[in-house]
């Protein structure tokens, strides 16, 4: 985020606006004020802080729609390498655009003179680039794609509107002009391939913009689609599409956590006034109170044992509520996580040698360390741990089980569980079936209910969220 | 109070401010990061007004900077108060004989009264002016500097001392910091450009004409009693008003003086005849009035009279359905090809 907002910074000064490095410290000190999930707030507190001109805001609000809609970002992959790939050809693009205009010009004067269009695209000028495209957009109606179908059409359109044809032209007869006046064959054959490129890429920008320009207008709808469908749907039966889907929205929600826990943490911090420290710290001012300390509070983050079900019925639950915790790590003073379908195994070394994904895709294949192809057996696993790992829990240590407890009729061993209990500051139990069905058929909540602080249903995002939530705000 | 950009806003529209999320989002910031905030704007756009009801939202006491040209450091700052030195000499002339007694030359005299200056020249015969008195006000207060862009350079360059450590040293008495920086506001017109400086340690806030929505919510609050049609279509006028390439566009005071005025003549609707004979109250110039008489018929466009729209511009309607052309759209060419349905293939 910070690199992204220098180098949007670089932008604005590259567009006239000026920038003082002040100026973007204090756009970084707003933003931290600020949840920045709001699109407009996000803009509009980065404006007050660095374009003090009034003159400068239309220039900037469109280069912040630019270039936080991601299109300059495309549009700049898609130019790139472009003078590379000239480069080892052996070809200088810029040199060979002063060539060509000291050549012109000196035989024809006035006669170098391109279209804008043909011009950007000779100096990979991005952002008149993008500001063409988008005029072309505006001019094709953009504004109203409503879906995949007409992406093709609209693009076509606004390659017309631009004259994208005629600006390629442009750039073969520069070719064949330059060639007249004695530039080498294979020179003029890299121009001309050079124009086909260029108009390539423009090609595919132009489709980019299209594309995007549907994702915009069709954003909310399908944002809100996407949070209620998913956020609703049940942990069995998730296609492999919708498990990508739903780790963005646990991503997302996990962001959100951390952005309140953090403004909380800071006010924590802010603790009340130290009016020891601070008469000392300001003696030298006659006691006025310029530098004023504070207390720190101390803020008193729970331990976390888990112990995760990865049993094939229920690795999706283990699989988003694993992502959950480790993505807000900072919120505990420390994590130890073990896997269990009959034996249990610690995967805490995993999650530490491991980015949090792939982690959770080999505690779920048991972290090497248990078998994952045998049937349930939580009064095995539970005894294992209360074994060999009893001393992970103490009296600030929150435990977190989840599972369903279908035991496949083996002894439930419900007193190690209670022994757990005993020692920690509090067990919660997820269990993604529904309350009703606990304790039927080879299901033996009931029998561990009693040594659960708290016991809840989990089934889909929505309900994980708001365990997360409690467990760590 | 001011802990969320929501609250921010609320609270200013208790005060019977309206006001969208971004300038909401800046005073926020201005409150949070403990910055100035420079405020910039067409005339009449509730820039003053602003920095009013912050003060009244956040029980800061106001104190209000208005600059001119020749506004000065000692008008800004402090001044001395000579009456009140002059009328302690005359009532202290006795003890200067006293003191004089036996001074042989005038010089010594002199000398004497010189070594009592210490007197006359302390924060009792001070009379603090605005900056003073937000660096000192015992309780956090709220710094107007109004039209800042009136003030001559040399005065901003001095500001911008001030704004930059809250803190004034008076040569005879001694420095005066602030025990809790006031909120700064400043307001410009942009009669000239201010420095860079100066806009660097400033967050900056440009406040625009109200939306449509919004200026009715101001009547709605400013002028309580009109009725919501009329007010509808007058806020209808205002906003195509500022379309016109007028020499002063009208702002909401205007607004507000037109309703008012319309409510003082009890008028039920708003039609040509009306707008004629009232159009003085909203525009100053007379090229502006004439020019507004001649563009008449389209200002005035009542709700009711508005042509129906096209409930939602259908997917396939590739050429504007009516004929009501609005300048600037683009009409889509005959010869494209309409963009397929929604829904027909998949
Ligand atoms: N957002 C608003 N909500 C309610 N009333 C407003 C709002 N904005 C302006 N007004 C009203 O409009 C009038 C003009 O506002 P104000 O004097 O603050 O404008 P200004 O921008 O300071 O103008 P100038 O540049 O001429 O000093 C005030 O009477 C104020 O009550
Ligand atoms: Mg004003």
């Amino acid at each position: 985020m910070q690199k992204k907002i220098v180098e949007f910074t670089n932008l604005l000064r590259k567009s006239g606006v000026r920038v003082s490095v002040a100026e973007a410290i204090d756009a970084f000190r707003a933003l931290d004020e600020l949840s920045l999930d709001d699109r407009e707030i996000f803009r509009d507190a980065m404006r007050s802080a660095m374009v003090k001109r009034s003159d400068d805001i239309a220039t900037y609000d469109q280069l912040f729609d630019l270039f936080w809609s991601g299109f300059y970002d495309n549009l700049r992959g898609a130019f790139e390498g472009m003078n590379d790939e000239l480069a080892a050809q052996g070809i200088d693009l810029d040199q060979l655009m002063r060539m060509l205009q000291e050549q012109l010009e000196s035989l024809e004067p006035g006669s170098l003179d391109l279209s804008d269009l043909a011009r950007a695209l000779l100096t990979a000028d991005l952002s008149q680039l993008e500001k063409l495209i988008r005029e072309a957009g505006e001019q094709a109606g953009i504004a109203r794609i409503e879906n995949l179908l007409q992406i093709g059409f609209f693009s076509r359109r606004m390659m017309e509107r631009m004259n994208a044809e005629g600006a390629a032209q442009e750039l073969r007869d520069l070719a064949a002009r330059l060639r007249a006046q004695g530039l080498s064959d294979d020179q003029a054959e890299a121009i001309r391939g050079l124009a086909d490129r260029l108009l390539e890429a423009l090609r595919r920008s132009v489709r980019n913009f299209a594309e995007r320009e549907l994702q915009k207008q069709n954003y909310d709808y399908m944002e809100r689609f996407r949070r209620e469908t998913l956020t609703e749907k049940s942990f069995y039966h998730l296609t492999e599409d919708e498990i990508r889907q739903m780790r963005e929205v646990v991503a997302r929600l996990a962001q959100r956590i951390k952005n309140v826990l953090s403004i909380r943490r800071r006010r924590m911090q802010k603790g009340k006034l130290d009016l020891h420290t601070t008469l000392r710290r300001n003696m030298a001012r006659g006691g006025v109170p310029f530098e004023v300390t504070f207390k720190h509070r101390k803020k008193d983050r729970p331990k976390l044992v888990i112990l995760c079900d990865v049993s094939s019925s229920v690795a999706n639950v283990s699989r988003f509520m694993l992502q959950f915790v480790y993505s807000l790590q900072e919120a505990f003073t420390r994590i130890r996580s073990f896997v269990f379908v009959s034996e249990l195994g610690e995967v805490t070394q995993v999650f530490r040698d491991h980015d949090i994904n792939d982690a959770i895709e080999k505690a779920l294949d048991g972290g090497d360390v248990i078998n994952v192809y045998t049937r349930s057996n939580f009064g095995q696993a539970f005894h294992g741990f209360w074994q060999n790992h009893l001393s992970a829990v103490d009296k600030r240590t929150t435990v977190l089980v989840l599972g369903d407890a279908r035991n496949n009729y083996n002894d439930p061993r419900a007193w190690c569980l209670r022994e757990v209990k005993n020692k920690a500051k509090n067990l919660v139990w997820l269990n993604p079936e529904s309350p009703g069905a606990w304790g039927f058929g080879d299901s033996v909540m009931d029998r561990y209910l009693p040594a659960c602080d708290v016991a809840e249903e989990c089934r889909n995002l929505r309900q994980l969220a708001k365990v997360v939530d409690r467990l760590v705000l | 109070m001011f802990d969320s950009i929501e609250t921010v806003q609320r609270n200013l529209g208790e005060q019977g401010y309206i006001c969208g999320k971004n300038i909401a989002t800046v005073v926020y910031l201005a409150h949070r990061l403990e910055k100035p905030v420079l405020v910039e704007g067409p005339a009449g756009v509730g820039k003053t007004e602003l920095a009013k009801v912050v003060a009244e939202a956040t029980g800061r006491p106001l104190i209000r900077l208005q600059c001119y040209e020749g506004l000065d450091e000692a008008k800004a700052l402090y001044e001395w108060e000579y009456s009140k030195q002059l009328l302690y000499t005359q009532i202290l002339k006795e003890k200067f004989s006293e003191a004089m007694a036996g001074a042989k030359t005038l010089r010594e005299a002199a000398e004497r009264i010189g070594a009592e200056d210490s007197i006359f020249f302390s924060d009792r015969f001070i009379v603090p002016r605005p900056l003073l008195r937000a660096i000192t006000s015992p309780s956090p207060a709220l710094l107007l500097v109004d039209e800042v862009d009136k003030s001559d350079p040399e005065f901003e360059a001095f500001l911008l001392e001030v704004l930059s450590d809250f803190q004034v040293t008076v040569p005879e008495v001694g420095t005066f910091s602030a025990k809790v920086r006031p909120l700064v506001f400043l307001t410009s017109n942009d009669a000239r450009e201010m420095t860079d400086a100066l806009k660097r340690r400033c967050l900056h806030l440009y406040i625009d004409f109200p939306t449509e929505e919004e200026e009715l919510r101001i009547l709605d609050v400013k002028v309580p009693g009109v009725d919501r049609r009329l007010a509808e279509d007058l806020v209808g006028v205002m906003q195509r008003l500022r379309k016109l390439d007028l020499k002063k566009t009208p702002s909401i005071s205007e607004t507000i003086d037109w309703a008012r005025a319309l409510l003082a003549l009890n008028a039920a609707q708003i039609d040509e005849a009306l707008v004629r004979e009232t159009l003085n109250v909203i525009l100053k110039y007379e090229g502006d009035i004439r020019k507004a008489h001649s563009e008449l018929g389209r200002l005035i466009v009542r709700k009711a009279e508005a042509p129906p729209k096209p409930a939602a511009p259908a997917p396939s309607a590739a050429t504007p359905a009516s004929g009501e052309a609005t300048p600037g759209a683009q009409p889509v060419g005959p010869a494209a090809p309409a963009p397929p349905k929604k829904g027909t293939l998949h």
